[in-house]
């Protein structure tokens, strides 16, 4: 509660049940100024579920959400306008759009925040082409992630590529704290290189990251504090040196693997999005 | 209320019931709202009034004719049209819907142009003297409807859950790709799920048509009242298209007799209105299964 | 001439050449006249349709009722009030988008089968709403000996009313085809097909879905408003409910990467339903039947196809090509 004052980002108690699966229960998260926090856990911890409830996506059983200090609550794009930037697990992009208009997505709430700003949009997009400060920052972002050829199509990417175009047009939304869900997964080293300078960037600025892998390497070069999530619940907090060393690690990573694996097939199974197969194969390889 | 008004709410509310169970099978099986149900019932109910009115067919040749137009109209439907959309386009829900009109609109222009674009009666299935009920009197009709009802509905549910198929026809609509990766025969059991939904929307067919009469254009008014009566209904077990096609039956019977001639429309159209913003999910859902 | 070609979109001049041309051909034969009225009614029709069906992925069937909307305001506006017609176009059109965006709204969180079945629910009932009140619509007669419609003070008779008419469904061809290319087809068409990641940005998804419905909506009365002024007559079966599949089927016949694909779909229609003597009954089956080959094999429509075409003949200089279909 000390946090709540400071934190840019706080979550208290969050709660979120499918049929009887508990799959977030009593997790509560603070993101401070310029701050990176790791959330990880295995798959299956309930870390995509705790985005899409900040993030509004899903609505939590309860809880509560403040971001400076305000609470936020409803539907995604008023999260999204009142400063919260996420990404998806599953690269989310518009088929129709170039990368560049993709990107451009992002800088689109400051002028279509409610109806009358939609019609307005509509009637003076008859007129001129796009605002000319929404052109000049989504070049600027292209340019900072090195993001060549803009004008590619989303079937001419990769899934690194996606990703990465994901992160920028997070980034166009300028947002106080940004939500990376797996920005990693199918990374190259180029794609790499372009998240972490956003990183950079938004905590650069004094705003807050959630940054979401469950490769424990990564997250932990990356963060200053890691959140350490299993079966829906918070097993450890705290810098990730002593998170990765800590039994809570161990008990979550190469605990009782089995009864666990049983757990997470059921939480799986209750979610609505989750391919449960992908899952278990993952946390066999593990 | 006159029993007689309590008959006709029986007999339409058969009708709207059958068509929503027709819905809910393909629901089940193929997780599409199949707006081209009205006209498999269309039809049915034309190809026999067709057959007999103007080839002189004997009564059960004609109706049996007619239920297997409706069959095959679901069969094709399901293998030509939607499989293929779904196989190119995924699960995307537009392309299915518009696919789906696009079929509700040829069946009903292929039916004007091969039966003609006329009104045809009704063919009495089976003729026999009215039944008395007190001051009311069951036609044969009505009597042949109702009892058709019953024993679809009771038919339904025992091959629900008796059957093997039955019983995976749920699990495949819910989530085709876990169905597929279990090892259920998801396009047998989706094909099953069509044939059924095209046999019941073509039974309703010809056994209501004696009520209105049927004309090409019958079937997407018929489409809407069983999709509103499932909707009514809830999708939450086999019984609740029942409820639903009884419910709506009442507003449609009842609201002429106490507003006047043109509230049915109304009426229905507040009905729909009122489900969807306020209870879309339906009278009886299903438990949340884990 | 190639950087020629690309810099500039010739649309709007292809188009309008296109425009002229069938002028040359309705010439002062009242037949072609009258289908010409038809093709403009039908192309604005299927130009609203366009907005929220295929770049925002959002199918209202009350299409039908817009029109009479448009065409009974424009009726009652000339036979009832000393208002200046054109005001009847405002308000079809101000009612239709009410209407749209009312009937979207009750449906607002429904998978979009509810969407049809209320839109397809209120059509029934308008019309049988018109045959039955005769004192305010005319009931089943309608209302005819509508006025010739007055423009700059010149009266518009049939012949005149022609060239006015290609100019509207013209100059609203390109605003809607602007319109697609504009920030907001481009936040509908991403709506379209990744919901979440535009609520992610920002912006409400249900609130842009209602914006393109009232607008597509306000369109289409266009469409019923020029029918009347141009026939002077309306009543309940003017506009008939089989007509909204055909505005359906339009932009999907004629190509939906542009709006330029609605209009060609309505001249179609036209063609098939109307103008086809031969085929009679059957032309709206052999149109249905065309529409249900492209949907499942060529789904880029007429112009989609043309504009690969287009493409191989004059290929963009640095970039890929951009052949993706709407």
């Amino acid at each position: 509660m000390a946090h709540e004052s400071t934190a840019l980002l706080s979550a208290a108690d969050l709660n979120k049940s499918y049929g009887g699966v508990r799959a977030v229960r009593e997790v509560s998260l603070d993101v401070g100024p310029g701050e990176v926090v790791g959330l990880i856990g295995p798959n299956g911890a309930g870390k995509t579920t705790l985005v899409d409830l900040l993030s509004g996506t899903q609505s939590a059983d309860s809880g509560r959400i403040t971001l400076r200090g305000r609470v936020i609550s409803g539907a995604p794009s008023r999260r999204a306008r009142a400063g919260l930037a996420r990404t998806f697990q599953y690269p989310q992009l518009a088929p129709d759009l170039t990368v560049w208009e993709n990107i451009l997505l992002g800088r689109l709430h400051r002028r279509m925040g409610s109806a009358w700003g939609i019609m307005r949009t509509a009637v003076r997009s008859l007129l001129r082409p796009v605002h000319r400060d929404d052109a000049d920052e989504v070049d600027r972002i292209c340019a900072a992630l090195h993001i060549s050829e803009p004008q590619r199509l989303w079937s001419d990417l990769t899934l690194g590529e996606q990703r990465l175009i994901e992160v920028a047009r997070a980034l166009a939304q300028e947002p106080d704290v940004l939500l990376l869900d797996e920005p990693f997964a199918g990374s190259d080293a180029e794609g790499e290189a372009g998240i972490r300078r956003a990183v950079a960037t938004v905590s650069g600025r004094g705003h807050g990251v959630v940054l979401v892998d469950h490769n424990v390497d990564i997250v932990a070069s990356l963060v200053e504090r890691v959140v350490l999530m299993d079966q829906g619940a918070v097993a450890f907090e705290g810098p990730p040196d002593e998170c990765l060393r800590s039994p809570e690690m161990r008990q979550v990573y190469f605990g009782t693997a089995t009864a666990q694996a049983q757990q997470q097939d059921a939480a799986d199974s209750a979610r609505p999005e989750a391919s449960a197969t992908d899952r278990v194969q993952e946390e066999g390889d593990r | 209320m006159s029993p007689q008004l309590f008959l006709s709410i029986i007999e339409v509310g058969c009708f709207f019931s059958l068509l929503a169970l027709s819905f809910l099978l393909v629901l089940d099986g193929a997780a599409v709202f199949n707006f081209a149900i009205g006209p498999y019932a269309m039809a049915a109910g034309l190809a026999t009034s067709w057959l007999v009115t103007r080839l002189g067919y004997p009564v059960l040749a004609a109706a049996l004719a007619g239920l297997a137009i409706a069959v095959v109209l679901a069969a094709v439907t399901d293998v030509a049209v939607i499989r293929p959309i779904e196989a190119r386009l995924g699960g995307a829900e537009l392309p299915a819907l518009v696919a789906v009109a696009a079929t509700l609109f040829l069946i009903e222009q292929a039916a004007g142009t091969i039966f003609g674009r006329g009104d045809f009666p009704g063919q009495p299935l089976l003729g026999f003297e009215p039944i008395a009920l007190g001051s009311a009197a069951m036609s044969a009709p009505q009597v042949t409807l109702l009892v058709a009802t019953v024993a679809v509905f009771a038919l339904v549910a025992w091959w629900l859950r008796a059957s093997r198929t039955g019983r995976m026809l749920r699990a495949v609509g819910d989530n085709k790709h876990a169905a597929q990766l279990l090892g259920l025969p998801v396009s047998r059991i989706r094909g099953i799920a069509f044939i059924l939904s095209g046999l019941i929307a073509g039974l309703a067919g010809l056994l209501f048509a004696h009520k209105s009469g049927v004309s090409f254009t019958s079937g997407l008014q018929w489409t809407l009242w069983g999709f509103l009566a499932l909707v009514i209904g809830g999708t939450g077990s086999v019984w609740a298209p029942l409820i639903g096609g009884m419910l709506l039956a009442a507003v449609q019977i009842l609201s002429p007799y106490y507003f006047g001639s043109a509230a049915a429309d109304y009426a229905i159209l507040l009905v729909a209105l009122l489900f969807f913003a306020l209870r879309p999910s339906g009278l009886i859902t299903r438990k949340v299964r884990t | 001439m190639r950087k020629l070609l690309n810099r500039y979109d010739l649309s709007p001049v292809l188009t309008l050449a296109a425009g002229l041309a069938l002028l040359a051909w309705v010439g002062d034969n009242p037949f072609n006249q009258d289908l010409f009225a038809l093709a403009a009614t039908y192309s604005l029709l299927a130009l609203g349709m366009y907005i929220p069906f295929v770049l925002a992925g959002s199918l209202s069937m009350a299409y039908t009722a817009y029109l009479a909307f448009g065409g009974y305001a424009v009726a009652l506006v000339a036979t009832r009030t000393d208002w200046p017609m054109v005001a009847g176009y405002f308000i079809g059109a101000a009612a239709s988008a009410v209407l749209a965006v009312v009937l979207g709204f009750a449906t607002r969180r429904l998978s979009s089968f509810f969407l049809v079945a209320v839109t397809l629910l209120f059509a029934i009932a308008f019309e049988g709403w018109l045959t039955s009140t005769p004192e305010f619509s005319g009931g089943a007669a309608g209302i005819g000996g509508v006025p010739r419609m007055e423009l700059f003070g010149v009266e518009m008779t049939r012949e005149l009313f022609i060239p006015v008419l290609l100019v509207l469904v013209w100059g609203i061809g390109v605003l809607v085809d602007r319109l697609r290319k504009g920030v907001f087809g481009m936040v509908l068409r991403a709506s379209r097909d990744v919901p979440v990641a535009v609520e992610a940005s920002g912006v409400a998804v249900p609130t842009l879905r209602l914006v393109a419905l009232g607008t597509g909506a306000a369109v289409a009365s266009l469409g019923g408003s020029v029918f009347v002024t141009f026939n002077q007559a309306i009543n309940p079966e003017t506009f008939i409910l089989h007509v909204v599949f055909l505005a359906l089927f339009m932009p999907l016949l004629g190509g939906q990467s542009t709006a330029w694909g609605a209009i060609l779909g309505a001249l179609i229609v036209v063609q098939f339903t109307f103008n086809l003597g031969s085929v009679g009954d059957s032309g709206t089956l052999l149109f249905t039947i065309a529409v249900l080959v492209v949907l499942l094999i060529a789904p880029r429509g007429i112009l989609g196809y043309l504009g690969i075409l287009w493409r191989r003949l004059v290929p963009l200089e640095s970039e890929k090509e951009r052949t993706h279909g709407a």
